[in-house]
């Protein structure tokens, strides 16, 4: 079965693309088959990342049904092993799309015969990016080593989470949970409630329940535009703090160095581990690549020592 | 969110209840590291109320954890309780003899800061610290006087402001020649002031006149 890896978290620009495109040319590489699918709906440009002019076959296809399966919409890149389903045609305002096509990609994905499936999202904490975040039982959240994108992490973690419960409970007594925990605000005043232990806590015969299902979830973390006065214990720190505050299992991946280049890259439209495959950031990338196939038990991660 | 609801000290500071005192040391400063407000990781995560409360936590923990006694009496209870399986004597368990450092006094700052407070907002305490930060200078001996007043003693500021014991003394005791540098002393002055809550400028301004005014007094009585 597919391995279904989507990449989301935080703000515009903190690399979704750049990682999802250099993670499946190096598992291509290392011979598994891959399918990249650009799921930033309205802005995708995955396909420049790797160096490719914008495929007419793409999620468009699959959604006016040009082609009956998604795995159909798939265009092969330059690089063996290496397909990508690009968004890049849909229509004008497919950013807003409609929950039952939402649904029906979902479905497709699952379904989807690559070795490893990864998802670009799009920035934000959006409807169609949490739930096609859900779309697999563990997620990569990519974020910057600075307060304002560590915070954003938080936020996106937290309305993952409130996003899951949504999908796992009942309307009606989702809706009396939001009616209860309002009351409550206007009555607290000064503290913000906790709004995820509330709905958690608001039945107590499904608690033990919907615990256990958050608990199944996992994060994994990836810290780009690492430089060098930052921390190095900083992925880990976040990671622990995750797994113990939160209701998931979270593993640190790595960091990825920061690198001007990279930036060059993009412009040239060659792919940087490519461009430039004997740099500090390279050699990150292939580590994270490498952590992700090799599937470490990441039970044992998470008990790590600070 | 989970706090630590329920967590025994041990699982607050993570780790093995074998643990030696170096080992608890250690736990304790990381885990304030990390939960300090200044923390880049969980600045966002906590309201002031909640981080309050799990320093307090850490803080507990690692006062019961370093002290023999009662850390025997929590061992216990955590058996009694069933949360551990048999009593593990962690005398045997500490690797060497114990540091050299055991005999320091642990300070609650949470705990000394709530004191000072409380002193502060006596009638005849505020009287008498008003007076003394009126003077023009300040000695050591009113140094002395004011961190008596609020019942701060000289240990508990070593151990929050790091000054070593010697300065502290110096500084009491009028003996300038021992004192470092202006610039190091008036940072010594400073958080001095910081931990008995009074206005760190005046005691900087009134001190160094004092020492000021000792030399001027020296140099002009010719030997």
């Amino acid at each position: 079965m597919a391995k279904i890896y989507p990449i989301g978290g935080g703000k515009g620009g903190v690399g979704k693309s750049f990682i999802t495109a250099s993670l499946g040319a190096l598992i291509a590489k290392w011979g598994k088959k891959v399918v990249l699918i650009d799921l930033d709906l309205g802005a995708s440009n995955l396909h420049t990342l790797l160096g490719m002019n914008s495929p007419k076959i793409g999620l468009n296809s699959f959604l006016n049904k040009t082609v009956t399966n998604l795995e159909n919409a798939a265009v092969p890149t330059i690089i063996p092993n290496l397909f990508l389903i690009s968004s890049f045609h849909c229509y004008m305002e497919i950013a807003n799309l409609f929950y039952a096509q939402k649904l029906k990609i979902i479905d497709a994905i699952k379904t989807l015969p690559f070795d490893y499936i990864l998802l670009d999202l799009g920035p934000g904490t959006n409807f169609n990016t949490l739930d096609f975040f859900l779309t697999s039982k563990e997620g990569i959240l990519v974020c910057t080593p600075e307060p304002t994108s560590i915070e954003n992490s938080f936020r996106f973690i937290k309305t993952v989470y409130f996003r899951k419960l949504k999908q796992m409970m009942k309307k009606a007594s989702f809706d009396s949970v939001l009616k209860d925990t309002s009351s409550d605000l206007n009555g607290s005043g000064v503290n913000p409630p906790d709004i995820i232990e509330m709905v958690l806590k608001h039945d107590p015969e499904k608690e033990e329940f919907l615990r256990n299902k958050l608990s199944k979830f996992e994060f994994k973390l990836i810290f780009n535009q690492f430089r060098n006065n930052v921390d190095a214990t900083l992925g880990h720190q976040f990671a622990n703090v995750c797994s113990r505050h939160f209701y998931s299992v979270f593993q640190f991946l790595g960091s990825i160095s920061y690198d001007s280049r990279i930036h060059d890259a993009i412009f040239s439209k060659i792919l940087y581990i490519h461009k430039y495959p004997h740099t500090q950031s390279a050699a990150d990338l292939k580590k994270i690549a490498a952590r992700i196939m090799s599937e470490i038990p990441t039970e044992s991660i998470a008990k790590d020592m600070l | 969110m989970k706090k630590f609801d329920g967590l025994n000290y041990y699982e607050i500071l993570k780790i093995p209840i074998t643990s030696s005192y170096f080992e608890i040391k250690r736990a304790y400063k990381d885990a304030l590291s990390l939960y300090n407000e200044d923390s880049i990781v969980t600045y966002s995560l906590f309201s002031k109320e909640e981080r309050d409360k799990i320093i307090e936590d850490i803080q507990n923990a690692f006062s019961t954890l370093t002290d023999d006694r009662k850390r025997a009496a929590y061992d216990q209870m955590l058996v009694d309780s069933g949360q551990m399986e048999t009593l593990i004597p962690f005398k045997e368990k500490q690797y060497g003899s114990s540091p050299l450092s055991s005999t320091h006094t642990h300070v609650n700052e949470n705990q000394l800061y709530t004191r000072v407070n409380e002193k502060l907002l006596m009638e005849d305490v505020k009287a008498l610290l008003d007076e003394i930060l009126l003077q023009e200078r300040l000695s050591g001996d009113d140094l002395k006087k004011l961190r008596k007043s609020v019942g701060v003693n000289i240990q508990e500021i070593q151990y929050i402001t790091k000054i070593s014991a010697s300065v502290l003394n110096a500084m009491e005791e009028n003996r300038f020649k021992e004192l470092p540098p202006d610039t190091y002393l008036k940072g010594f002055l400073r958080s001095y002031a910081k931990v008995l809550q009074i206005d760190p400028q005046k005691v900087i301004d009134g001190y160094l006149k004092t020492i000021s005014l000792d030399k001027t007094t020296n140099y002009s009585v010719p030997k």
